[in-house]
């Protein structure tokens, strides 16, 4: 079944295309990833996703129901959390807090009844902590629970931001190139955090990423953009032979050469 | 109704071009500090009135050495406008030294560059006042009065719908000087190497440094030549008006953002034709609201005027009428 | 000497000697001096010495509201300068309410308003037109000047006015980008000002340029309250309810979203916070304290005019949470008081003085150079100084830490609950 479908989605900027008519199936509880060079387009499509850009034209549909004209605050109250590309923590506020904050749509507690001390609103801000400090121990940060989330050293960092996400418990987790800038050993360990989320989270995830050991390991399917356009779709093993997405890495003469 | 409104308008016409000019000088500052560092310069609007009280004062030396009545009028402007804006040329480089760049090297919050330009407009309003007040005892000074020779339109003998207009001398001196201010920066801004380097910086800081310009000394050239037109407009200010006061930076100088707001923030000729615009629009309605609202409002609202058009633009385009859209990078 | 010092201050014991000490040299001070501005700093700045005690939490707020309520006002009441010290009192307690409302704002939300004193203004003259012959001028029902009794309504009707005119401006202008929203809010604050001053005609509502004269004073079950003293009260009740409030939303959801509204709009909107919806409720509630102080404002000065309302008085109450620190309850309060203190008692007293020495020595002191005349020159260096230098303020804020061995241990019952749930599912 397929949870989310794009269909001829189409974005211009002026008069710069930065993507152009694509169409994705995209299968629930997968793993698919987005790739393509610098450029692609790969960016501008999780923002069309999650309404920070209007598509020009085409449609997405989650679940059967268009997403298209929503404000992204409503995205995510449907259900599609991201993560994104240059790390957008709430700085000023604790580790403890950001997590907090992505558990926002699912916590009912209204500030009215904080203001009235009503013994079930702290009841659920309290089981709220507790569910946050979880998440933390899951993404291996409770040892900064009440550290500024500024302060955290660049890995941790992109780990919270996996955790704010998951604290939203999305039916779809955008992941914008989550193993930029770690080391090897850091990425493994994104890897198996990955893996381990679809299973536990019951969530699809579809990230963008440069890491293809990372890609070809985890995704159960590829798409490849290349200058705003879709111009391989398939799963690992396919994509890794295909012609045009080598060519679209490496140049053209890579291939003639071979 | 209509025909009371078309009689005056001539005169209209006449008083809203003054000010609209004075708006477009002191707009192209906001502007252009804005397309380089996107920063509302709060304290421009003070810049402009200490370049009016630095006017007075060489005015008042000039005439303390009996100059003002052996030279030409002519020549004792040109002295008195270049050294204004050439001080508070000055004056923009030093507040962008002393309290903008060390927020920019420690990457502060925008909110704090605002906070900080709050604080240098009060300090200057506070500064002109007290040594205002402290050499002659009162803040509030009246030039001597130059270009006071008055002009009769007699336009109601030609257009009989018309009414009569009448301006000053003054009135052409400040139409010239800036117009001559507005193309000469226009062809500083496309024509030279240093506006070249302006525009690189305006666009993209970072790539603009990495092609060797030096971003630091193009924005003191940004703020110099911001304050010194918006000092030598101060000066021109005093010359058409006569009085001023330490406080006449603050209003005027929120007009003139609205001005550069209007067209389209950071563009340059946006600015002239904004700040031209707002002053006819508010001339036209400090003149006309009394018999439009058949006397429910009257001249007293034409500032409630000036920042509802503000707001107005800002929520319906932001962009201002010649900007382009602008999108945020995620 | 200050290792000697640090030794004594770690016992609480010695805390608490020391504290009590200090309040009664400052009560005596305050006692046995005539006109002693200074002991009265002193007092209040027990206050401040107390914040910074390790005692907890509950004893800190009983012994300060002891102080300011029971102590402070007794010993004043002594004096002879008694209802100018409660006249102080009454007005830091204005502001700080007031600097704790823009706090939500800027603090929080991260949105500078510079036309803040406009809420202020609008809860002021809600309550003077109906207190008022005024509203008789155009209100075609009902007699006024409303009772005194009215008073205690007003200041509930006050607040909600307030946050209709913040709400009214927000929806608007909250679209605007960032700085935009500076000017525009500064523009706001004009725009009520000049409406203020002018709406004497066609239909009289304010009285324009006249100002409203005569306003009823708040009548408490048959006494007629008119002194600074009764009005401190009235200040110190409603000062600890904003506190409340302030303290409970910070780390409420509402307060969260602010925040992260305030330190990244596009993550927070990813989110699912809504980002216009945010604001205007820091907008709102941050206006509603406004007119409520502006409501008791206009009852004690029995007279209000639209020159109370200016664009410096609205920059007086960002240069409180500026100077105090953006975002921190206790440091909003301490600027408040620093930047009242300043205002009315440290640049008159320095006046007053270089006056008297002018008078006594015949030395002639220009009148420009006056301290009270300097204000904006005072108030503009500290927003450079501060912003320069000292961004986060005198009291920088600190996000509240939870307890995590607490978390620890709910969250190991929780899954051990969990597990003996679905153990027994499976049993079953």
């Amino acid at each position: 079944m397929n949870i989310l479908e794009v269909k001829n989605l189409t974005k211009n900027f002026g008069g710069l295309t930065a993507t152009s008519d694509i169409t994705m199936n995209v299968e629930k509880n997968s793993i698919t990833a987005v790739i393509g060079p610098n450029g692609a387009g790969k960016t501008t499509f999780f923002n069309m996703v999650t309404a920070v850009y209007k598509p020009t034209s085409g449609d997405i549909l989650l679940n059967g129901k268009s997403l298209v004209g929503l404000k992204p605050h409503q995205v995510s109250q449907f259900g599609i959390t991201r993560t994104f590309q240059n790390i957008r923590l709430f700085n000023e506020m604790t580790v403890l807090e950001n997590v907090l904050v992505g558990m926002h749509q699912n916590l009912k507690s209204h500030w009215i009844g904080t203001l009235l001390q009503l013994p079930h609103i702290r009841k659920i801000e309290e089981a709220a902590k507790v569910e946050a400090y979880d998440i933390l121990k899951y993404v291996g940060l409770e040892d900064y629970v009440n550290e500024n989330a500024g302060n955290l050293a660049y890995g941790a960092q992109r780990r919270l931001e996996i955790g704010r996400a998951m604290a939203a418990k999305p039916k779809i987790l955008l992941l914008d190139e989550p193993a930029a800038g770690m080391n090897p050993k850091e990425t493994d360990r994104l890897t198996s955090l990955i893996h381990d989320l679809r299973t536990k989270l019951d969530v699809t995830i579809i990230l963008i990423e440069h890491d293809m050991k990372l890609v070809m390991k985890i995704s159960d399917y590829i798409y490849v953009l290349d200058h705003g356009e879709l111009i391989a779709s398939g799963k690992p093993d396919e994509i890794r032979t295909n012609k045009r997405v080598i060519e679209a890495y490496l140049g053209k003469g890579a291939v003639a050469n071979d | 109704m209509l025909a009371h409104i078309i009689q005056n308008l001539p005169q209209v016409l006449i008083d809203g071009l003054t000010l609209g000019v004075v708006y477009a000088v002191v707009a192209i500052g906001y502007t252009m500090v804005y397309g380089i560092l996107e920063l509302i310069n709060f304290a421009h609007g003070d810049v402009f009135m200490t370049g009016a009280y630095i006017g007075a004062t060489i005015l008042f030396l000039l005439m303390g050495f009996g100059l003002l009545s052996s030279l030409p009028a002519l020549i004792v402007f040109l002295i008195v406008i270049i050294l204004a804006g050439t001080v508070t040329g000055m004056l923009g480089v030093g507040i962008e030294r002393v309290a903008y760049r060390p927020l920019r090297r420690k990457n502060a919050p925008k909110l704090i560059a605002l906070i900080t330009s709050i604080g240098i407009s009060f300090v200057l309003e506070d500064a002109v006042r007290f040594i205002a007040e402290l050499k002659t005892g009162n803040y509030i000074i009246t030039a001597p009065s130059m270009f006071n020779h008055k002009f009769n339109i007699d336009i109601h003998h030609v257009l009989p719908f018309f009414n009569n207009a009448t301006f000053q001398a003054s009135f052409l001196l400040v139409l010239v000087v800036t117009i001559i201010m507005l193309i000469s920066l226009d062809l500083f801004v496309n024509k030279t190497k240093w506006g070249m380097a302006m525009r690189a910086v305006a666009q993209d800081r970072d790539t603009a440094s990495l092609m060797t310009i030096n971003v630091n000394r193009v924005i003191s050239v940004t703020f110099f030549i911001g304050s010194a037109l918006g000092g030598a407009t101060g000066v021109l200010f005093m010359i058409q008006y006569g009085t001023i006061n330490p406080y006449i930076g603050f209003i005027l100088g929120i007009k003139a953002f609205t001005a550069a707001v209007l067209g389209g923030i950071g563009n340059i000729r946006g600015a002239m034709f904004g700040g031209v615009m707002l002053g006819l629009l508010e001339m036209f309605a400090a003149a006309n609201l009394s018999i439009i609202t058949n006397g429910a409002m009257g001249a007293e609202y034409k500032d409630v005027f000036a920042f509802i058009i503000l707001i107005l633009v800002l929520i319906f385009k932001p962009e201002g009428l010649f900007g382009k859209a602008v999108v945020e990078k995620v | 000497m200050s290792a000697f010092f640090g030794k004594l201050m770690q016992s609480k014991k010695n805390q608490i000697i020391l504290f009590i000490a200090y309040v009664v040299l400052a009560g005596a001070g305050l006692f046995l001096l005539p006109d002693s501005t200074i002991a009265f700093l002193m007092l209040l700045f027990s206050i401040l010495i107390l914040y910074h005690l390790n005692f907890n939490l509950r004893a800190k707020w009983i012994s300060g509201i002891v102080i300011l309520a029971i102590i402070m006002p007794f010993i004043a009441s002594q004096s002879d300068s008694y209802q100018t010290y409660m006249e102080v009192g009454t007005l830091v307690g204005i502001y700080c309410a007031m600097a704790l409302g823009l706090n939500i704002v800027v603090g929080f939300a991260g949105l500078l308003d510079l036309g803040f004193i406009a809420f202020f203004a609008v809860g002021a003259y809600s309550y003077a037109i109906f207190a008022s012959e005024q509203a008789s001028k155009f209100m075609p029902f009902g007699h006024y000047p409303l009772p005194g009794g009215s008073f205690w309504i007003f200041i509930i009707v006050g607040a909600a006015v307030a946050a209709l005119f913040g709400i009214l401006l927000g929806v608007p202008v909250l679209r605007v980008r960032g700085d935009y929203l500076a000017i525009v809010t500064l523009g706001f604050g004009e725009i009520i000002r000049i409406l203020l001053n002018n709406m004497d005609h066609p239909i009289n509502i304010t009285n324009g340029s006249m100002g409203i004269a005569s306003i009823t004073p708040p009548n408490f079950f048959g006494i007629s309250i008119g002194s600074s003293s009764q009005f401190y009260y009235i200040v110190f009740g409603i000062f600890l309810v904003v506190i409340y409030v302030v303290r409970k939303l910070e780390n409420s959801k509402l307060g969260r979203s602010w925040k992260a509204v305030r330190d990244n709009e596009i993550a927070a909107q990813a989110m699912g916070i809504p980002l216009v919806k945010t604001k205007l409720a820091a907008f709102a509630i941050g206006a509603s304290f406004s007119g409520m102080m502006g409501v008791v404002f206009a009852a004690k000065q029995m007279f209000v005019d639209a020159t109370s309302f200016t664009y410096l008085e609205s920059t007086m109450v960002l240069v409180m949470v500026i100077l105090g620190g953006m975002g921190s309850v206790p440091g909003v309060i301490l600027g408040a008081g620093v930047v009242i203190i300043l205002r009315t008692q440290v640049l008159t007293n320095i006046s007053n003085w270089l006056s008297s020495i002018s008078a006594d020595y015949g030395i002639s002191i220009p009148p420009a150079i006056s301290p009270e005349k300097m204000q904006l020159l005072i108030f503009g260096l500290l927003l450079i100084i501060f912003a320069l230098y000292r961004t986060q303020g005198l009291i920088p804020h600190k996000n509240r830490k939870v307890n995590v061995e607490v978390l620890k241990k709910e969250s190991a019952e929780a899954a051990l609950a969990r597990e003996k749930a679905t153990s027994g599912g499976a049993d079953s």
